[in-house]
């Protein structure tokens, strides 16, 4: 469906990192392939090294510590925070939900519209949409958006298949109203049928962990899980990308009249670099539009690869300039979304270690 | 008729070649098993995906190419969908 959004804006980013480094050798021998297979298979998809956060930490951790940093910088206000929106697939609990937590632990007013949303890839544009929604109120005039997974907990170390692209993250962005009268374009599909493509089986109510869902078992290609573990079907998910959003940007562009050239940047979610390169390639924009760096550094944290590809590629220079920027969200769900708008003279924009 | 079977050789000798680069084999036979090439895992699959879709704008699923088996069942598989 096409979306429109009126004066409303992003006025900072802050992506949290893990400090601790995995290289991708480091890793190889976990892996039922020869070492020549992995290094192709790393040279193909552009895999170096991606970061994971300590075991003990939690959702609601990253979260208050990246928004303490703006409190204490000066760059966010507790009392001027409407609404806090948390799109997250690795929730501190089942129940309550890990927004409250975090509304809690900050001592945020109660005069607040907590809410979590579970959703991963598209995550970004999925918390983007949700608080231009909210934004419609008189009474909320200032949304917080944290993206926050850690997803490397759930990913098996011997499935050659997701591990060695998978990272953890978190980010904070603050979108306001603005009177710019400024128009943001949107276009949002889902798929259901879909929903098996990215999957953890077990550990919810249909399939609830037992010693029998954490048996590591091989698949036909040679990588080791159990049902506890995120399973991934490469070859649909990279058929349901090529196919579906080259056609959503087209259309995107179209219902916005703006050139692909008018475009200063094609900030996608970032799978990795080998669908990223074809993606480019397939819509007919120069690579060096569309960044594709994030696995190879970072790793691929579902819907924190945006704001990390923005403060990544883009840093101080969106503090000073103003682009026009096409967002992209495509994989669990199915779900894919796009949006199309500017970013300009941000407050921050900076990359934080944990 | 004489146009387009000239240009379905090409395309299938183009296929021949691009395959055994995949393969990383300067030549393939159609009776060869896919399985039985030393290079075969996920990324080759996905490789030949990648390649169908560019090249011929076909849509093939890993479960597709592994039950294709042969060089020349891949290769009927693409043109049946072409």
């Amino acid at each position: 469906m096409n979306l429109t959004f009126h004066d409303k804006t992003i006025t900072g980013i802050l992506t949290l990192l893990p400090a601790k480094e995995v290289k991708f050798e480091d890793e190889m021998e976990n892996y039922n392939f020869s070492i020549a297979k992995s290094l192709k298979l790393k040279m193909a998809m552009g895999y170096n090294t991606h970061r994971i956060f300590d075991e003990n930490v939690c959702t609601s951790d990253l979260c208050a510590f990246g928004m303490n940093h703006l409190f204490e910088k000066d760059l966010l206000r507790k009392e001027e925070i409407d609404a806090l929106i948390l799109v997250t697939q690795s929730p501190d609990y089942f129940m309550p939900p890990t927004s409250n937590v975090i509304q809690g632990k900050l001592g945020l007013k109660n005069d607040i519209f907590c809410m979590d949303i579970n959703q991963g890839c598209a995550g970004f544009l999925i918390g983007l949409i949700q608080a231009f929604m909210l934004l419609e109120q008189e009474s909320i005039n200032k949304v917080v958006l944290l993206n926050a997974d850690i997803l490397s907990r759930k990913v098996s170390k011997s499935d050659r298949n997701s591990n060695p692209l998978t990272g953890d993250a978190a980010s904070v962005t603050i979108i306001e109203k603005n009177t710019s009268k400024n128009t943001i374009y949107g276009f949002l599909k889902m798929d259901g049928t879909g929903h098996d493509a990215l999957i953890i089986p077990a550990g919810g109510f249909r399939m609830p962990s037992t010693p029998e869902t954490a048996k590591m078992k091989e698949d036909a290609a040679g990588n080791f899980r159990s049902l506890d573990n995120l399973v991934m079907k490469g070859d649909d998910v990279f058929n349901f990308v090529q196919r579906e959003v080259p056609p959503m940007v087209e259309q995107l562009l179209q219902k916005a009249g703006v050139s692909k050239e008018e475009v200063d940047f094609y900030m996608f979610h970032q799978p990795n670099k080998f669908m990223l390169n074809k993606l480019a390639d397939k819509l007919g924009v120069p690579r060096d539009k569309m960044p594709s760096n994030i696995v190879e550094n970072f790793g691929n944290a579902s819907g924190v690869t945006i704001p990390t590809a923005i403060s990544f590629n883009l840093g101080d220079k969106l503090i000073r300039e103003s682009y026009l920027i096409c967002l992209a969200g495509f994989g669990v769900g199915l779900t894919w979304a796009s949006l199309l708008m500017r970013i300009e003279h941000l407050k921050f924009n900076e990359i934080i270690k944990y | 008729m004489k146009l387009l079977n000239i240009k379905e050789f090409t395309e299938m000798e183009n296929f021949d070649n691009a395959i055994a680069e995949i393969l990383e084999v300067d030549t393939i036979e159609l009776d060869q098993e896919l399985i039985s090439f030393e290079c075969w895992d996920s990324l080759t699959i996905l490789s030949i995906i990648s390649h169908a879709d560019e090249t011929y704008k076909v849509t093939l699923s890993a479960a597709e190419v592994n039950e294709s088996k042969t060089v020349g069942g891949l290769k009927k598989l693409i043109k049946s969908k072409m």
